[in-house]
């Protein structure tokens, strides 16, 4: 550590972390396009232009992300010079970037608008038209290329470079014809695209599958964790007037995933978006499963599951901590314990992130005591189960509904799941809340604690599974006679 | 505190007639004086480039809209009144809106959607009449909407002039 001072501020600086590092984390802004602190700094851009002195030497302006702090140095991020150097960089920046702020999708998050609208320079001095380039590029099926947006800050470069390590994009052509392309106009590959599009300051890179769709700020944004595989990336969940969840990006955390995350867990959306959710519940009545209000569907549950000696309670692995606990308190009166479905490792495992585990809470909910197991497994103890409740977010979806429907017509099964499942077997639906209109925890595979939030509100009548175990409990007669019943 | 008292009347005054004659005779002259009152239903309102009437959008020469869906008059909308979803499109523009409606209920005919577009495609009609039986029906959705641009010439001109004595660019 040596000791600097910024803007007249003794800080304590790491001298192997560039200043900007320093500046940041004393909560100095300095500006930056290239430089990102997941990435190696390049000096690119020259916008972190600060002003440095050092010793008797009078000051020189140099760029925060390749300088490195030493002791005794003097910082001045505010000084005339700095102030100076940066506009006439932001002015070159802007040379040939071209006004289409109410078309681009990033405007609103814009590090070169945010930055011009502080420096309050509202009109170009220039006359020349601006250089027309490719406005469409398609890179690959997930990004879209704008090179007339593009200000070649290379960040998405050096981020394949470095992050999954397999370079596919470059810098090709020269000077003013410079632009962003993959190696002979190849499609980009792999599983980590989705991430050059946050990394990028402006515009030039867009994903395919969010462009146009909302503008930024009227989406709802709150923090939550990816539920894709076990690693348990933190993401923030973005929202779109209550109803649709338009985006998941990486939020940054150092403990689990940095800055990124995968593709699989970035447009795992769709079936939090999924039509048709089982609004309130459902009961079997003479012709079939009809419209019940909740109360009465727990009731039907409850007399289901005390009819029945045994109850085998299969969750899914989406289930959070909090939502376990409260199931294992509830099925302890049945003397039975809930087995979670561990789907089998997939393909995905990579070096990077994804863990290959497609359960979320593994850990989580090992360390309660509920075991995993396979579907196969599970589907076997089914077969043997006269009397079974289904509960958990996409629990259907994993164990299969022809599973359910194999089962003999004698058996009982309750299902607790954003879908109706509509089977003979079947005697009650209960809707439940999704990962997006929940809160809980889900515990990684390090331990690591990841929240979800609730961003968005439930569709009518819909209630979290916490709140429907509450109700059975209440329902369910107390414990003693429970186990009166036993004897 | 302040005492105001009451002015005392004089006898000619408490007499009434000759008071009552004097205010009739103001009746009477007005009569016969050019009228002001508009019979408003019957009879259409004067319109002028500064009437601030109901928002409607822009539709080009070659029949495309003219809103590229950039959302700043949603934002600016102090009644919340609209509503914007983007999509892509193949013209050259790239962005156009997919739905726009305006919640005629809401909407306070401020003009701030006027003023904050940056591609002049919204603007403040002339058309004041808004009736129907049903509260659906006031949501106005695109088709509603759409004018072509002559229809609102008149307006966009104003507009201009106005940005024009304020040196502010119309438009980028």
């Amino acid at each position: 550590m040596v000791k600097i001072t910024v803007n007249g501020q003794q800080i304590e600086a790491d001298p192997k972390k560039p200043l900007i590092h320093a500046c940041h984390t004393h909560d100095v802004d300095v500006p930056m396009y290239c430089y990102h602190p997941g990435l190696s700094p390049v000096g690119s851009c020259r916008i972190c232009q600060v002003e440095v002195k050092q010793g008797e030497a009078p000051g020189r302006v140099m760029v925060a992300c390749r300088t490195y702090p030493a002791e005794g140095m003097v910082v001045d991020t505010e000084s005339p010079k700095a102030h100076e150097t940066r506009r006439e960089c932001l002015e070159f920046l802007l040379k040939n970037h071209p006004l289409d702020c109410p078309i681009c999708d990033k405007a609103g998050e814009c590090d070169l608008q945010d930055f011009t609208y502080a420096e309050g320079q509202a009109a170009g001095r220039t006359h020349e038209p601006r250089r027309p380039l490719e406005k469409r590029k398609s890179l690959g099926d997930t990004i879209v290329l704008d090179e007339e947006r593009c200000i070649l800050c290379s960040r998405c470069v050096r981020f394949f470079e470095e992050i999954p390590k397999q370079a596919q994009l470059t810098v090709s052509d020269l000077g003013s014809r410079s632009v962003i392309s993959t190696f002979m106009d190849k499609p980009l590959k792999g599983k980590y695209q989705g991430n050059i599009a946050d990394l990028c300051p402006v515009g030039a890179l867009t994903l395919t599958k969010f462009r146009f769709q909302a503008r930024v700020w009227n989406l709802t944004k709150m923090a939550s964790t990816c539920g894709e595989c076990s690693r348990g990336c933190s993401t923030t969940v973005e929202v779109l007037r209550g109803s649709d969840v338009k985006r998941i990006r990486p939020r940054e955390n150092l403990d689990v995933n940095g800055w990124w995350i995968c593709d699989i867990g970035r447009f795992a959306f769709s079936h939090i978006n999924a039509p048709n959710r089982l609004e309130g519940s459902l009961v079997r009545e003479v012709p079939g499963l009809s419209i019940a209000r909740n109360e009465d569907a727990l009731c039907a549950v409850r007399d289901m599951m005390m009819r029945h000696k045994e109850v085998l309670f299969l969750v899914s692995p989406w289930l959070t901590v909090e939502e376990g606990q409260k199931l294992l308190d509830y099925s302890k009166r049945f003397g039975s314990k809930p087995i979670f479905v561990s789907p089998e490792h997939n393909s995905e495992k990579d070096t990077v992130l994804h863990t290959g585990d497609p359960c979320p809470n593994r850990r989580g909910l090992t360390e309660l005591g509920i075991e995993g197991l396979p579907q196969k497994a599970a589907i076997e103890r089914m077969q043997k189960s006269k009397c079974i409740v289904l509960l958990g977010e996409r629990i259907v979806e994993l164990i299969g509904a022809s599973a359910v429907e194999a089962l003999p017509h004698a058996t009982s099964v309750a299902v607790f799941d954003c879908h109706a499942l509509d089977l003979p077997q079947v005697q009650a639906c209960v809707g439940i809340a999704n990962s997006a209109e929940r809160t809980g925890t889900w515990v990684n595979i390090d331990g690591v604690k990841g929240p979800i939030a609730a961003v968005k509100p439930t569709p009518r009548n819909v209630r979290a599974l916490e709140r429907h175990l509450d109700d059975l409990v209440k329902l369910s007669p107390s414990t003693e006679s429970m186990g009166a019943r036993a004897r | 505190m302040v005492i105001v008292k009451r002015k005392e009347l004089s006898f000619a005054e408490q007499l009434y007639i000759p008071e009552i004659l004097r205010g009739l005779s103001i009746t009477f002259r007005k009569m016969f004086e050019p009228k002001v009152t508009r019979q408003y239903p019957e009879e259409a309102l004067i319109k002028t480039d500064v009437t601030r009437g109901q928002p409607r959008l822009v539709v080009n020469e070659d029949n495309s809209i003219a809103c590229v869906s950039c959302g700043l008059c949603e934002a600016a909308c102090p009644a919340y009144a609209i509503t914007i979803d983007g999509g892509e499109t193949e013209r050259e523009i790239e962005r156009e809106p997919k739905r726009f409606d305006i919640d005629m209920l809401r909407c306070i005919l401020c003009g701030f959607c006027e003023e904050a577009c940056p591609k002049d495609a919204i603007y403040m009609s002339d058309e004041l009449e808004l009736a129907d039986y049903s509260r659906e029906a006031l949501i106005y959705d695109m088709d509603k909407l759409k004018r072509p641009k002559k229809a609102l010439q008149d307006r966009i001109d104003y507009v201009n002039r106005i940005n024009d004595r304020w040196q502010t660019p119309s438009s980028t």
